[in-house]
């Protein structure tokens, strides 16, 4: 191994593009919906929302009907039938968050418009690039699944990345915004280059850059006295800058602050879109060396095992202290990445199908909390002290319910989906022997109910501080739909949860048949 | 007299031998979803009424309607049942896994488990279901505006969950029936809910249900612990043939579940809620709290008599809660003035019977009480509704007199005269039958025990026959005076306001369903064919298949030749005692409340100068001081301990101890403050430094030597 081998990618890029109807049908969607947002037409401008919602749902249904696992272990994908599980998941998800997003508009200037009282000015209509850099981003998400290779990983996660930086920026013109936009912007680049680092470590340390290669290297080393040092660093640095996409620790230091800086729809994409990559990134690289066959070299395990306990335990003790609620909506979902790393540091397929389906419960939670906090906003911006949400059970009796409903579900309730979630990654852990870890997992449950109560109790219990300037009502209906429908979803599918368990077996079925 | 082979088995001469026949998957019967689905339906619909404000009745006749419908399906299905138990898959349901194990499963599906106790059951809690609806469509109309579409969705969710606790495939499904028949209750309980009374009572069956409901959970909890699995097509093989060696908690089973029974059925120490029940409309009263949910208890210990089986000792003590239970309520009933409250305590003490039954194993009398029970019960309550709808809620025997000389009461005198008849089971009513049936099984068996509950029973029935003619003579015969209660709304002179067709018509049809009732026995009696409800405990459950019964007539054979009580067959012996005692305190009653009156006051009196016993008619009225001794030994203990703990927790708990852990975290956080300073290069620098950690870790540990 010690000579290094030419780099080689796939050689028939025709085999590949069959698996990629989906993404190629998102970019496209992107490029129309960008346009459309370019028109001086108001009926045009308006269907950019519902014309990217059926783009991100057609993906997924393309995503279900073409994609075959045969054709994805031909051309080489580590997990072939990943992709079937997570690209109608992430459209699904995707296709609420896009409706949390109809709401973000500028609406002052759309009403201006209506009422003749201003013109169409292109440079103020954000909506039709905003739309097209979210379909960029899931389209990203989806490439990711059927990465072959680090480059194609690379070029993936940049997809994925790029768009929610601009996303950030262009999201609100104030300075806090903009300052957001700059700190995730530069400190992801410098994730970004301990990542690209480790690559290079990898390639030396194998030979290649795709997945199967070293996956057959570090089996050979494994084989003969353990992965060599070179090895270990590189799966070490690329798994600490992916480490920035789920907001673990020690790369979570900028989550609190973009998240606050963002409007909330776009809160709401960060909590979930750039995760899936992140995870879906450490399960194809950490792949390679046995994670699912319990092989990882000691220190990797180690340092899944420390950043699970202190993303689980730093996430729930920082958001104790918060007042506003996307911060503590950022803590919270460093907090949940930590659980996800539990699932991950146990290191079984079940645990990693656990993981895959946690990833799905946090994302329809996601949907129905944000999108409930979403109906309410002040000046055009966010409303996002917890006392705004004070009275909103008389106003909006709906988003109360739904916003209860998701706190109650991200606290691990049951009958609720994120129930289900916590109680697959507690007993795969268990089963794996990281008796300390679901202890800590546990105990962090409790804590994180002290905040979320706090979504439950404001909205149902306190009175509005009368001194106050009342919140305003979104002029969208868009994200109190989403909200109910996926909030209902959590009421509803733990009822199916032997079929979606199923499918998410079906999703790691095949490595661990080839193993 | 030659009754039906009795089967009055002995727990303990079939020990392991209880096995009910395998059941075989019929998904061609899976339109009896629909009976489960009906309910559920008209729910919906009359909640969707109650939300738009309907006004009219349309809620009404959509639940008998659709109940109706349930019975027709009902009956369908007892005409092409087959043979054995069935059981029909309706949906996927919960379904987990986590390791190769039975233990490590948990399946509990959608599906119905039909076998004849299944079908008899439903038979009539859907029939008795559909005709108090009907009476209650007219009963609740002067509530049209307010509350009527919201009382028919509390019926139809009464019925969807006593559908699913009867039909349920598994113990989950029964579970939650369970649950769900004691929220309908509550609902309906306090359906007044701007009465506080009601309001307490409708909590206080709420709350005595948890104590039994805990045990009922950790019942089917230890179910699975012990035979890993919780459908009934496999538990009643497993317990057919227990394991030699089981674990010690398998003995808890039985007593949990009956735990779970008791208070379901109001028996034993948890009865104190069904009286207060009578707070709820007189319809409710009818169906739920008379005639089918207080039997979810029987029908428990029925459906899981195999399991009781392994624990001989558990159906003995069912046998005592049972006995005494049925004495103890007998004796509050003697001294009540309310007319419903006597028949709620009359239902308690039928209650005790039944349990009786169970536990002296013969099943067959349990559920032929139950049976005759619903249709007798339901008609003295449906003719009490009629009263109390008639005289403005008034309900006090000391009130009423001679209501059958009133025109518009009197046919709702004599059907309840029949009711009365019933339940003291005067010969040849179709109570006489069944009680006798559990009474023969006591009075001729070999345990002394047994043979005292059997007397215990005999003597019961003396005092039920004369409480229940304290009521009739009283209210419905003798001179005429009324005065109306106090839900008078008219001013002027108070007119009573007799029943129209709906609720004549369903006293009518339960009245001659409950003389009906009683035609499995004449049949048994006079064509010496088998006892109808006999045939339809068979193969079932309850009797622990096929097997059990052939022994049982053996073993009653033996019985009736064998053990001779006062010197006749065991049956003979109870049928004469049964008679006697029940004549005497019909003719007591008779004496003392209609004949001359006075006489009861004097004796009264007389009673109360008497040292010693001069407080007992006190404190019958007063049930014994049972609620009060309840609220000092529970309540206000509970009371102390919680203010106390609310002290604690104020001004030591949360002042030192929380507010010292909670500002643990900000400390915390205000250590790590610097690292959130919002600087961009102080987190460039964090984090850097954080990697650069890992890395020197990596290192120092590769230098140590390797990994």
């Amino acid at each position: 191994m010690t000579m290094l081998a030419p780099i080689t990618l796939a050689s028939s890029m025709a085999d590949r593009v069959g698996l990629l109807w989906p993404e190629l049908l998102l970019l496209i969607a992107a490029m129309v919906v960008a346009l459309m947002g370019l028109s001086k037409d108001r009926t045009i401008r308006g269907a950019v929302g519902p014309v990217s919602i059926l783009a991100v749902l057609a993906s997924g249904v393309l995503a279900l009907v073409t994609g075959g696992a045969e054709a994805a272990a031909a051309a080489g994908v580590p997990f072939p039938a990943l992709a079937q599980w997570l690209k109608p998941m992430v459209a699904l998800i995707a296709a609420g968050l896009m409706a949390v997003q109809g709401g973000f508009v500028d609406q002052a200037l759309e009403a201006a418009i209506g009422r003749n009282a201003a013109a169409f000015n292109p440079l103020r209509a954000i909506r039709g690039e905003f739309h097209a850099f979210a379909l960029f981003s899931i389209a990203g998400v989806m490439l990711l699944t059927t990465a072959t290779d680090l480059i194609w990983l690379f070029l993936a996660l940049e997809l994925v990345s790029l768009p929610t930086y601009v996303m950030v920026a262009i999201g609100r013109s104030d300075r806090p915004g903009l300052e957001a936009a700059v700190k995730y912007f530069f400190l992801g680049a410098m994730a970004t280059a301990v990542m690209l680092m480790g690559f290079a470590l990898l390639y030396g340390a194998t030979g290649s850059l795709q997945f199967d290669l070293i996956r057959n290297a570090f089996g050979a080393q494994a084989a003969s006295g353990g992965i060599a040092l070179l090895g270990v660093g590189g799966l070490m640095l690329t798994a600490i800058g992916l480490f920035f996409k789920i907001t673990a620790v020690p790369m979570h230091f900028y989550a609190p602050d973009v998240y606050e800086g963002a409007p909330l729809p776009v809160t709401a994409v960060l909590s979930f879109i750039p995760k899936v990559a992140g995870f879906v990134g450490l399960i194809l690289v950490l792949g390679t060396a046995g994670l699912t066959s319990g092989e990882l070299p000691k220190p990797i395990i180690a340092l899944l095992w420390m950043a699970a306990i202190l993303t689980m335990s730093l996430g729930n003790m920082g958001a104790l202290l918060q007042h506003s609620m996307k911060r503590t909506m950022a803590y919270s979902s460093i907090a949940h990445s930590g659980y996800m790393l539990v699932a991950l540091a146990a290191g079984t397929t079940d645990a990693l199908d656990a993981l895959l389906f946690y990833l799905f419960a946090y994302g329809v939670t996601t949907v129905a909390t944000f999108g409930g906090l979403a109906v309410i906003q002040r000046a055009g911006g966010d409303a996002d002290r917890f006392e705004d949400l004070a009275g909103l059970r008389r106003t909006n009796p709906w988003a109360t319910s739904m916003i209860v409903l998701g706190a109650l579900s991200f606290t691990g309730i049951p009958p609720l989906l994120g129930f289900f979630g916590k109680f697959w990654i507690l007993t795969s852990a268990f089963e794996a022997g990281q008796v300390a870890l679901c202890i800590f997992l546990v105990v962090n449950s409790l804590v994180s109910a002290r905040y979320y109560l706090r979504f439950m109790a404001t909205p149902v219990i306190a009175e509005p501080d009368s001194n106050a300037t009342p919140t305003e009502r979104n002029p969208s209906r868009a994200p109190v739909l989403a909200s109910v429908v996926f909030g209902l979803a959590l009421l509803i599918l733990p009822c199916f949860t032997g079929s979606i368990f199923g499918w998410v077996q079906q999703a790691t079925d095949a490595p661990a048949k080839a193993q | 007299m030659t009754l039906s082979p009795i089967t009055s088995m002995l727990p303990g001469t079939m020990l392991a031998s209880s096995d009910v026949p395998a059941a075989t998957i019929a998904p061609e019967f899976a339109w009896l979803g629909w009976a489960l689905a009906l309910p559920a339906i008209s729910a919906l619909a009359c909640t969707l009424m109650a939300l738009c404000k309907v006004k009219g009745k349309l809620p009404g006749w959509l639940t008998v309607a659709s109940l109706g419908t349930c019975f027709v399906l009902i009956l369908k299905a007892y005409q092409s049942m087959p043979e054995g138990p069935i059981v029909v898959p309706l949906a996927e349901w919960m379904s987990f896994s986590w390791g190769p194990s039975d233990f490590h499963s948990l399946q509990a599906a959608l599906e119905l488990y039909i076998d004849r106790l299944t079908i008899f059951w439903m038979l009539f809690v859907s029939g008795l279901g559909t005709l108090i609806a009907l009476y209650a469509t007219e009963y609740m109309e002067h509530d049209v505006k307010a509350g009527y579409a919201r009382f028919f969705a509390g019926v139809s969710i009464f019925l969807f969950a006593m559908t699913a606790l009867v039909m349920g495939g598994n113990l989950l499904l029964l579970y939650l029936g369970w649950e769900g028949v004691g929220l309908a209750s509550y609902m309906l309980i306090g359906y007044f809910f701007t009465r506080p009374s009601a309001v307490a009572a409708a909590k206080k069956a709420f709350i005595v249900n948890r104590i039994g409901d805990l045990g009922l959970a950790l019942g089917i909890f230890l179910t699975w612990r012990c035979y890993g699995t919780i459908e009934y097509s496999e538990l009643f093989q497993i317990a057919g043939n227990p394991p030699r060696d089981g674990p010690w908690e398998e003995a808890l089973i039985p007593y949990l579940l009956m735990l779970g029974a008791f208070g379901k059925s109001a028996q034993g120490p948890l009865y104190v809620w069904l009286p207060d029940a009578m707070e709820g409309p007189t319809p409710v009263s009818a169906l739920i709290h008379a005639a089918t949910m207080v039997t979810a208890g029987v029908f428990l210990i029925a459906r899981c008599y195999p399991l009781f089986l392994l624990q001989p000792d558990a159906l003995t003590v069912v046998a005592w809660i049972g006995g005494l239970t049925a004495f103890w309520a007998a004796t509050i009933g003697m001294a009540q003035y309310d007319m419903k409250r006597v028949w709620a305590y009359s239902t308690i003490s039928q209650l005790g019977y039944m349990f009786l039954g169970l536990g002296l194993g013969t099943t067959f009398g349990a559920c032929f009480h139950t049976f005759t029970h619903a249709f007798f019960k339901a008609c003295l309550f449906l003719t009490a509704g009629a009263v109390m709808h008639g005289f403005a809620g008034q309900l006090d025997i000391r009130k009423l007199s001679g209501l059958s000389k009133i025109p518009g009461f009197r046919m709702v005198s004599w059907f309840a005269l029949l009711g009365a008849l019933w339940l003291a089971a005067f010969p040849f009513s179709a109570a006489f039958f069944s009680k006798d049936e559990i009474l023969s099984a006591g009075v001729g068996s070999d345990r002394a025990d047994f043979q005292f509950l059997g007397w215990l029973g005999l003597f019961t029935a003396g005092l039920t026959a004369y409480y229940t003619f304290r009521v009739w003579f009283r209210a419905f015969a003798g001179p005429v005076h009324f005065e109306p209660g106090e839900e008078v709304h008219a001013h002027g002179e108070f007119h009573p306001h007799s029943p129209r067709w709906a609720m004549k018509l369903s006293i009518a049809i339960i009245g001659i369903g409950a003389v009906l009732a009683g035609y499995p026995a004449y049949e048994a009696m006079f064509l010496h064919k088998e006892n109808w409800v006999q045939w339809m405990m068979a193969g079932s459950t309850a009797v622990g298949g096929a097997g059990v019964v052939e022994q049982a007539a053996d073993h009653a054979a033996e019985a009736s030749s064998g053990h001779q009580v006062l010197g006749m067959s065991a049956h003979a012996a109870t049928s004469v005692a049964g008679s006697i005692f029940g004549i005497g305190g019909i003719l007591i009653a008779l004496y003392l409340h209609l004949i001359r009156r006075s006489a009861a006051d004097s004796l009264r009196r007389a009673i109360q100068a008497t040292p010693l016993i001069g407080w007992i008619p006190g404190a019958a009225e007063n049930k014994w001081y049972v609620d009060e001794i309840y609220n000092a030994v529970f309540c206000v203990p509970l009371w102390v301990t919680g203010h106390v703990l609310h002290f604690i927790d104020k001004h030591i708990l949360d002042a030192g101890v929380v507010d010292g852990i909670g500002s643990s975290p900000s400390l915390v956080g205000r250590v790590f403050r610097p690292l959130y300073g919002g600087v961009l290069q102080s987190y460039a620098v964090t984090m850097a430094g954080g990697v650069g950690l890992i890395l020197a870790w990596l290192a120092y540990t590769w230098l140590r030597g390797g990994f």
